[in-house]
This record gives structure tokens, C-alpha cells and sequence, in this order.
């Protein structure tokens, strides 16, 4: 029983003059679903539309189309503040940059208070327990004198920590984390990832781990999806893609990391605007042959759980 | 500091802890204003003319509106500070009773003013969509309307023309302008990671305008409303010069009213001229210093230009200042 | 200066920097050889930037240098004039920054750009400049029409490149990379570091590489200087620092990079964070976040905790600053 499925989503932005209306596919497509006590990563280089998706399925944005599947029901467009609600204290998101995620001028207390009250997760009296708690439990002690600081007073991992006890103040079963470590030291990112990998235990929460960076992917992921131009191109287990990955761009990403030497054809990641039919990748691939040009693959399984979209690797039989 | 540079945070400042000197706490907020030496200067104007005008009642030896043919077009004296006017009314106790009014005045336009124009226009720049369209359509008529002829036109036609009144008056025309200018300034902060936070943990569209936005504006609110404080003295002077206000109140602009119309100053009368003008001019340059540092204070994205500018004097091997 | 090519670029000694009160480096020495990668590892506010800067003779109030000397080739940089230090940066020392647009001036061309830097130190006239800036570009890899372009229509990536292209321009001898692919996805970064690789080996200049990633200076770098808390903790050829890194720190920080092959093991990375440096710890500056920092080994623990280690050479090339490794 997924803890929430996505189906088709797509956002299409709008670009250009007032003459010139171009849409950007940001999202094209994209269906997966997110299993309780599993993290899985959506991996992809900047503009690939990782980050929209998270905001998506956060409902920071509304999709053009597609649906998100929660609790029975389809989320995507929900406007009454009463089903909204419901909605967000099951499903959170942590963001990238740990300076600009907490309210400058509100203490780490209002900012893990807030949620409980408006959600009513425990009643009056035990909100201030309940908060100390929470900061335990993600490792910020002693919880009643981080309570009472500021933002600026504390760390970027501290930070990052106290979004994270936010995001848990309403006992979440989905919790998105759109590149939580990216702005953090490289020594405190592990903690961060420690951290996780803990609560996905120990609360059976199902992650979204939003990444560019292949190795945490692996650290703390399940399962991962890789994403171009708006499309996922490939999923599967972490340790199977990252063994042995199908589409030609996961394995132009691995060489990357790898310290390979790359051939250079230039091309980018990024979102495409006015998309043609065809392979969004073709421009850069080694193995693209006439019909990359022109059909769009499908995003079919040739292996056992794992999925490409290549009409070469992965061909539609 | 992180490896990859945070965004500039224009206008967000951290709140600084108040400082304690023996067992009197001062505000955070109070001990920056009071480090800049610009908002310093101003800020003890102000305060000054504050204090006057609490301890006017107390310090004017006379009604201000007593007149004494005897003492008439007195120059200043031991006896009558700023002299008299021709009617010999003592101009100290009009000045420092005036100091009351006008600072009243400018705190009630500041304030309904600054309100206005922060409802209206972070929730406008919040909510976007089709409150953002009122709001705008609203603030645009205001704007257009040019103010001093409005004011003039309202003051000559109003019956009642109370302090209250004027200060509502003001008002109504100069919150558009700042309701422009803080809508800008939300808009820049709506798409913050904070606030989206916020409303991803399910605040609602208030909490978030007066919680989140709010809060993270007061250097330039406090700036909104210092400019309208220091427009409606002079707005407020500059009618009653003009004879539209209301006459028969204590206040600089009706005592310089009534030099001119007196023609003291063509007698060589240069008293009731001097004396509530250069309080007037002493107030609102006051409150203009404490406008400069609440500015400064908040302005970041100085510093990030000159930074631009020096490297890009560097690679091209400019000498650098 | 001097035309002779002598085999030391750049020599740092005691270099003391200070921003206000805040000394942001207490007493680095460095050594740059004609022709080698150098590389700076640390992490946020460990002073590796201020370093660079120093180095390319850039601080500004409110940091000034308090202590040491910074010699290129033989010559003491902190007693030059203006004018001389003008000549100096980007003929002899040239900078690529983490964020192109840092460098690059947004409403003009780029190839203008590269004319005015030209001409600012060379006489040559605009066209032969203009040609010779095709040329650079042609060389890291980008189209010659692009001189025509203004930066806010080149990605990331070609950003950089052109920042790069316009570092060389001079054909300096020492080229300070600060965090140069840091904002730059990893295939993006990779082509770049290979090209900067290929460029090194055609015109023989050294590099002073700047990063938070340990990882690719292990694969780049001649040498490796390791910051923390601006001081030098290590300091060893790379091939030596993956084998036998001595220092904590170093230690930690190769641990907290998880391992895309081979098994997957729980890492501990390191507890804490990089200090203050208003007021940094007493003795070493490691030992709250160190291991083997504990309070058990008394006699150690007083030496950890009131002394500051320096720096030794324990093998060939190989220096560490710390209590535990006593030759």
C-alpha cells in the first residue's frame, strides 16, 4: 500500500513575451510511488526538475496535469482549506537552503510549535514536551536552550535539524527533502543523512530524497529515480541502477563521478522548452540511431524492476 | 557561511539581542538605530521635541492665545522667550503647545497611513490572483490623484477640519504610495523558503501576512512610517500657511499664518517667522536622520555592488581603489 | 620581476590575516613549484578563500594582513606598490572565482570584456584583441562567435569557461581556482576540470586549487594542504594523503564521503561543527569534534587541549599538525 502515488504529473511553465508563448515542460510525465519506511532518491542535474516535483507533490504549485494519489484520493487540486490541511499534516518538505527555511525573526520553539498547533497534534499542555522531544530526537540538545534561539545563533546542520523536527511535529508519513545537504559542510553531511536513515526506521516514514549527488543517493536510498529535461528516464533499485544502469545518461552521470574521462557533447539537463517528439537526450547520446529522433521512448522494464526510457536499452517489445 | 553563497537577504534582519545597561533593558532594535551616528542625532531631535511637547503645559507662561495689546510685537525677552505677535500673544507657549499637534498629528497619519498601506499591501502581494488586481486598481486611483491639490480642495471644503480629520485626510492620500512600495518588497519575500515552510506546515493566509511577511518588513515600515510623520508636518504647516487649516488651533503653520498676513516681517518682525519655522525644519530633519539610519540599517545590497564593482576592476586589472 | 624561472612560484610563510578582530588565518605556510596543483581543502569559514586572496593580493578593509610574508618568486608581494601589484594580478597571478558573474561584467559583451582586460595590461589594439579573445575561447572548448555574447545568454558552465579563458589570457604562471565548479553540475564540472587539465599540460602553468571537495583534489592535485580553523592541519602529496592520512580531520573528512562502489557502510563523518573563529578553541582546534581527544588520557589530553600543534614533517613531503603524531 503505497503512501503516495503519483500518476502522469506534469508542469508546464510559461515563457517568453507577451508574443511569444513557449511552455517549459519542467515536469513531463513522471509517475512513481513512495513506500512506507523506504527513502527514495529522484535524482538529477539543475533545471532536470527534481525540485519542482518535491514542490509539487508538496502543493507549492498546482501540476498542469496528472494526479497525486494520497490516502485514496486525488490531492492534485484540492482547494478546500479543510482537505489542504489534512493533506499537509501527512505530507512535509524540508528545503535545500538551511539560511533561508526558518523565519529570521522567530525562535526554533514558534517555529516547531506552530505546526503542532495548527494540526493539533497533541493538546495545549504538551506542546512545550512535545517540542523538546522532537529537538531530542533530532539530536539538538538540550532541547530547552535551542528552544529558546534564534535562527542565526545556530549552525547550517542545526538548522537543517530543526527543519527537520518541524517536519515531524505532525508525524508525517511522507516527508519530502528537496536536496537537504547540498549547503552543508561536507563533515556535517553525514549526520544529516544519519538522521534520516534513523527516522525512516524508527517512524516508517516514506522519504523523497531530492539530490544531484549520485553517492548519497546510494547511502541512504532504496530506490532511485534519474531525471532529464523533465523526464524520468530510469528507476530500479539503487544498488541495481547504479551497478549496471540502462540509459546512457545515468551511465554519463556515473562516469562523471567516477572521475572517468566524458566525451563532450554539450547538451543540458535542463527542462526543454516547446519539446519535440523524440529523445530529449538524443543530442548527446552514443548509442542514438533514427528512431531516437523522432519517437518519444516509453519508459518500459527491462529488467526486473528496473525501468528505462531508451529505445536502444530499454526497447518497447 | 557555506560553500555555496545564501541568497542576500534584503531587508531581513536578524534580531539583534537589547543590551543591558544596569537594570534597564534597550531593545535590540533601539541600540542599532542608536550605534548609527545619523539615526543617533535624529533620533535625540526627536526626542528632545518630544519631551517639549510633553512638558509644554508645563513650561508656557502664558495662553498661548492671551493677547495683551500692551505686550504686542515684543521681541524676544527673558519675558517672552520668542516674543510676541501682534496681538501679543506669547510665541514660545504657541510654539511648544504647537510641538503637541504636530507631532500628534504626524503619529495619527503615520500610523493610519502605514497600516493601510501594509494590509493592503502585503496581502495584496501574498495572496496575488485577484485581491492583488483590487488592491492594485485601488492603490493606482490614489496615486494618480495629484495630493496637494486634493488636499487643498478637501481642506477648503471640509467643515470640520480637527486635527483627527486632517490626519485621516493625509492619510488617504499618501498610503498608496507606500502600499506600492512594501507590496514590492513582499513580493520579493513570498517566494522565501520561510515563508513557503510556513505554508506548507498549514498556516493560514493571515498568519502568514502578519506572522511570517510582516514581521520580516518592520525596518521598512518604521521607515513608511517616519516618511508620512515628517510629510504631514509639513503638509499640515504648508496648508495652514496657506489659511486652510484649521485656524484656530495652536500650531506652527497658524502662527507663521499669521505673521504673513500681519506683514510682521516688513515691520522688521522676524520672530514669529523664525521661531515655529525653525522648529518645524528642526522636527522634520530629526525625523529624516532617523529615516537615513533605519535605511542604511537595512540595506545589504549596497554592499553586495561594491563588491561587484571591485572584482570587476580586478580582472581587468584596474587599479583598485 | 623576474624573468628567471625559479622553481619556487609562491612561498607563504606565518601568514596572519585578520578581519576586524576576527583572525580568519594564523599563520599558514605554503609552497607553490613552477608547474604543480596545489591543492586547499577545507570546509566554510576555515580561511582557504582568504588565503587565495591574499595570495592574488585582493583583501580589502576590513581584512588586512597582520603577520607573514607572501613571496612570488623570491620578492616579498605585502611591500609593492600599487602599480607593480596592478601588473602583477592576472600577468603573474590570474583568479577564477566560484561565481562567473562575480567576474564578469553583465551589460557588456564578452569579448569586450576580454579587450578592455587585455588592453588594460598590454598594448595591443582592439582588433587584434578581439581576435585573440576567439581564440581563447576556441581553446576552452567554446564557438569563437560567442565574444559576441552577453553572459546572461551562456549557461553555467560556458560562463565559467569564459572566466577561465580570460585567466589565461596573460599566460600567467599561477592560476588560483576558487570553488570553480562548485555551482556547476557534475558532468559540467567534470568536462571543465579536464579541460583546465589539457590547458595546464600545453602551457605549463601551476594551479592553486580551492575546495571544499576532497575527492577531486585527490584526483587533480599534485599536493594537498588540508585548512581547518585557519590553520594548515596536513599537508602531503595526494597519492599520500589517500593512503595515509594522519591528521583527524583528514581522517573524518575522507570518511564522510560515501562510497559509490563496494559495500555500503554507515559513516560517522564528524560530530560537531568547524568553530567560531572569533573564538576559536584553546590548544588545538580540532579537539572538540576529535576522537581521540579524551579526557581519560590526561597527560595527552592537557598538551590537546593548552598547546597549539605545529606543524612537522613526519615523512618526505608529508607534514601534520598534531599531538598524537609524534615523530
Amino acid at each position: 500500500m503505497s503512501a503516495l502515488e503519483v500518476r502522469d504529473l506534469s508542469k508546464n511553465f510559461a515563457v517568453g513575451g507577451a508574443l511569444r508563448r513557449s511552455q517549459v515542460h519542467a515536469v513531463d510525465d513522471v509517475s512513481f510511488s513512495l513506500q512506507p519506511g523506504t527513502i527514495t532518491a529522484l535524482v538529477g542535474e539543475s533545471g532536470s526538475g527534481k525540485s519542482t516535483v518535491a514542490r509539487l507533490l508538496a502543493r507549492l504549485y498546482d501540476p498542469t496535469s496528472g494526479s497525486v494519489l494520497f490516502d485514496g484520493g486525488d490531492v492534485a487540486r484540492v482547494r478546500r482549506r479543510k482537505d489542504v490541511l489534512r493533506y499537509r499534516s501527512q505530507v512535509q518538505l524540508i528545503f535545500q537552503d538551511p539560511f533561508g527555511s526558518l523565519n529570521p525573526v522567530k525562535t526554533v520553539r514558534h517555529h516547531i510549535e506552530r505546526p503542532l498547533r495548527i494540526h493539533r497534534v497533541v493538546p495545549p499542555a504538551q506542546v512545550e514536551g512535545r517540542v523538546h522531544e522532537l529537538l531530542s530526537t533530532v539530536g539538538l540538545v538540550p532541547p530547552e536552550e535551542v528552544a529558546a534561539k534564534y535562527p542565526h545563533e545556530l549552525s547550517g546542520g542545526q538548522r537543517q535539524r530543526v527543519s527537520i523536527a518541524r517536519a515531524l511535529a505532525v508525524e508525517p508519513k511522507v516527508v519530502l527533502a528537496d536536496e537537504p545537504t547540498s549547503m552543508l559542510d561536507v563533515s556535517i553531511r553525514i549526520g544529516i543523512l544519519n538522521l534520516m536513515l534513523k527516522l525512516k526506521d524508527e517512524h516508517d516514514i516514506a522519504f523523497l530524497y531530492v539530490t544531484h549527488d549520485l553517492a548519497s543517493a546510494r547511502y541512504i536510498a532504496d530506490d532511485i529515480l534519474v531525471m532529464y529535461a523533465g523526464q524520468i528516464v530510469e528507476r530500479g533499485p539503487v544498488e541495481q541502477v547504479l551497478a549496471d544502469p540502462l540509459h546512457p545518461y545515468t551511465r554519463l552521470l556515473l562516469a562523471a563521478v567516477h572521475g572517468e574521462r566524458i566525451d563532450e557533447r554539450r547538451g543540458s539537463a535542463s527542462a526543454a522548452v516547446d519539446p519535440a517528439e523524440g529523445c530529449r537526450f538524443v543530442s548527446r547520446c552514443p548509442l542514438a540511431v533514427p528512431v531516437c529522433s523522432v519517437m518519444t521512448p516509453p519508459l518500459v522494464e527491462a529488467r526486473p524492476g528496473q525501468s528505462a526510457r531508451c529505445h536502444v536499452t530499454a526497447p518497447a517489445t | 557561511m557555506a560553500q555555496v553563497e545564501p541568497s542576500i537577504e534584503i531587508g531581513l534582519i536578524a534580531p539583534k539581542r537589547g543590551v543591558r545597561i544596569g537594570r534597564i533593558r534597550i531593545p535590540g532594535w533601539l541600540a542599532v538605530l542608536v550605534r548609527n551616528p545619523k539615526s543617533r542625532a535624529g533620533l535625540l531631535i526627536v526626542g528632545f521635541m518630544v519631551v517639549i511637547a510633553l512638558i509644554a503645559p508645563l513650561i508656557s507662561v502664558a495662553h498661548p492665545n492671551d493677547f495683551s495689546l500692551l505686550d504686542a510685537r515684543q521681541a524676544p525677552s527673558w519675558h517672552h522667550l520668542f516674543g510676541t505677535t501682534d496681538q501679543g500673544s506669547d510665541i514660545f507657549s504657541q510654539v511648544v503647545l504647537g510641538a503637541r499637534r504636530s507631532l500628534f498629528l504626524g503619529a495619527l497619519a503615520g500610523g493610519i497611513a502605514t497600516v493601510v498601506a501594509a494590509v493592503l499591501g502585503i496581502t495584496a502581494a501574498y495572496m496575488g490572483g485577484i485581491a492583488d488586481e483590487v488592491i492594485n486598481l485601488l492603490t493606482n486611483v490614489f496615486l494618480t490623484i495629484p495630493p496637494i491639490p486634493l488636499l487643498v480642495v478637501i481642506s477648503a471644503y471640509l467643515k470640520a477640519r480637527g486635527l483627527v480629520t486632517m490626519a485621516i485626510v493625509i492619510a488617504a492620500v499618501l498610503w498608496a504610495f507606500e502600499a506600492r512600495i512594501l507590496r514590492g518588497q513582499a513580493l520579493s519575500l513570498k517566494s522565501r523558503d520561510f515563508v513557503l515552510s510556513a505554508k506548507t506546515a498549514g498556516e493560514s493566509t493571515w498568519r502568514i501576512v502578519f506572522g511570517e511577511l510582516m514581521p520580516n518588513m518592520i525596518s521598512r515600515i518604521a521607515a513608511a512610517f517616519v516618511l508620512v510623520f515628517y510629510i504631514s508636518l509639513l503638509v499640515d504647516a504648508g496648508l495652514e500657511f496657506l489659511g486652510l487649516g484649521d485656524m484656530s488651533a495652536t500650531s506652527w503653520g497658524v502662527t507663521v499664518y499669521w505673521a504673513q498676513v500681519n506683514s510682521t516681517v516688513l515691520q522688521g518682525e522676524w520672530w514669529p517667522f523664525v521661531f515655529p519655522s525653525l522648529a518645524l525644519a528642526i522636527t522634520v530633519l530629526g525625523l529624516v536622520l532617523v529615516l537615513t539610519g533605519i535605511d542604511e540599517m537595512s540595506n545589504p545590497r549596497l554592499r553586495t555592488e561594491r563588491t561587484r564593482g571591485r572584482l570587476t576592476a580586478l580582472v581587468f586589472g584596474r587599479a583598485v581603489d | 620581476m623576474s624573468a628567471v624561472a625559479t622553481k619556487t612560484l609562491i612561498e607563504v610563510q606565518g601568514l596572519q590575516v585578520e578581519y576586524g578582530r576576527v583572525r580568519a588565518v594564523d599563520g599558514v605556510d605554503l609552497t607553490i613549484d613552477t608547474g604543480e596543483i596545489l591543492g586547499l581543502a577545507g570546509e566554510s569559514g576555515c580561511g582557504k578563500s582568504t588565503v587565495a586572496n591574499a595570495v592574488m593580493q585582493i583583501l580589502r578593509p576590513p581584512a588586512h594582513i597582520v603577520g607573514g610574508s607572501i613571496r612570488f618568486q623570491g620578492e616579498d608581494l605585502v611591500g609593492k606598490s600599487a602599480e607593480e601589484l596592478r601588473k602583477y594580478r592576472w600577468r603573474n597571478v590570474s583568479m577564477v572565482f566560484q561565481s562567473a558573474m562575480n567576474a564578469l561584467n553583465p551589460v557588456m559583451r564578452v569579448g569586450d570584456q576580454f579587450v578592455d582586460m587585455m588592453r588594460a595590461h598590454e598594448h595591443i589594439s582592439k582588433h587584434h584583441a578581439i581576435v585573440r579573445a576567439g581564440e581563447l575561447l576556441d581553446l576552452v572548448g567554446m564557438d569563437k562567435r560567442r565574444v559576441r555574447a552577453y553572459p546572461h545568454e551562456l549557461s553555467g558552465g560556458m560562463r565559467q569557461r569564459v572566466i577561465i579563458a580570460m585567466a589565461l589570457a596573460l599566460n600567467p604562471e599561477l592560476v588560483i581556482l576558487d570553488e570553480p565548479t562548485t555551482a556547476l553540475d557534475v558532468v559540467v564540472q567534470r568536462e571543465i576540470l579536464q579541460e583546465v587539465e589539457a590547458l595546464k599540460r600545453d602551457f605549463g602553468f601551476a594551479v592553486l586549487f580551492i575546495t571544499h571537495d576532497l575527492s577531486l583534489l585527490l584526483e587533480f592535485a599534485d599536493r594537498i594542504a588540508i585548512m581547518y580553523a585557519g590553520e594548515i592541519v596536513e599537508s602531503a602529496p595526494a597519492s599520500r594523503l589517500a593512503e595515509n592520512a594522519l591528521h583527524p580531520y583528514t581522517q573524518g573528512l575522507m570518511r564522510s564521503f560515501p562510497p559509490l562502489t563496494g559495500p555500503r557502510v554507515r559513516l560517522t563523518g564528524i560530530p560537531g561543527a568547524p568553530p567560531e573563529l572569533r573564538e576559536p578553541p584553546s590548544g588545538c582546534r580540532f579537539h572538540p569534534r576529535c576522537p581521540h581527544c579524551v579526557p581519560e588520557d590526561a597527560a595527552l589530553y592537557l598538551r590537546q587541549t593548552t598547546e597549539r600543534p605545529r606543524l612537522r614533517e613526519i615523512e618526505p613531503g608529508h607534514s601534520v599538525a598534531c599531538h598524537l603524531v609524534e615523530a
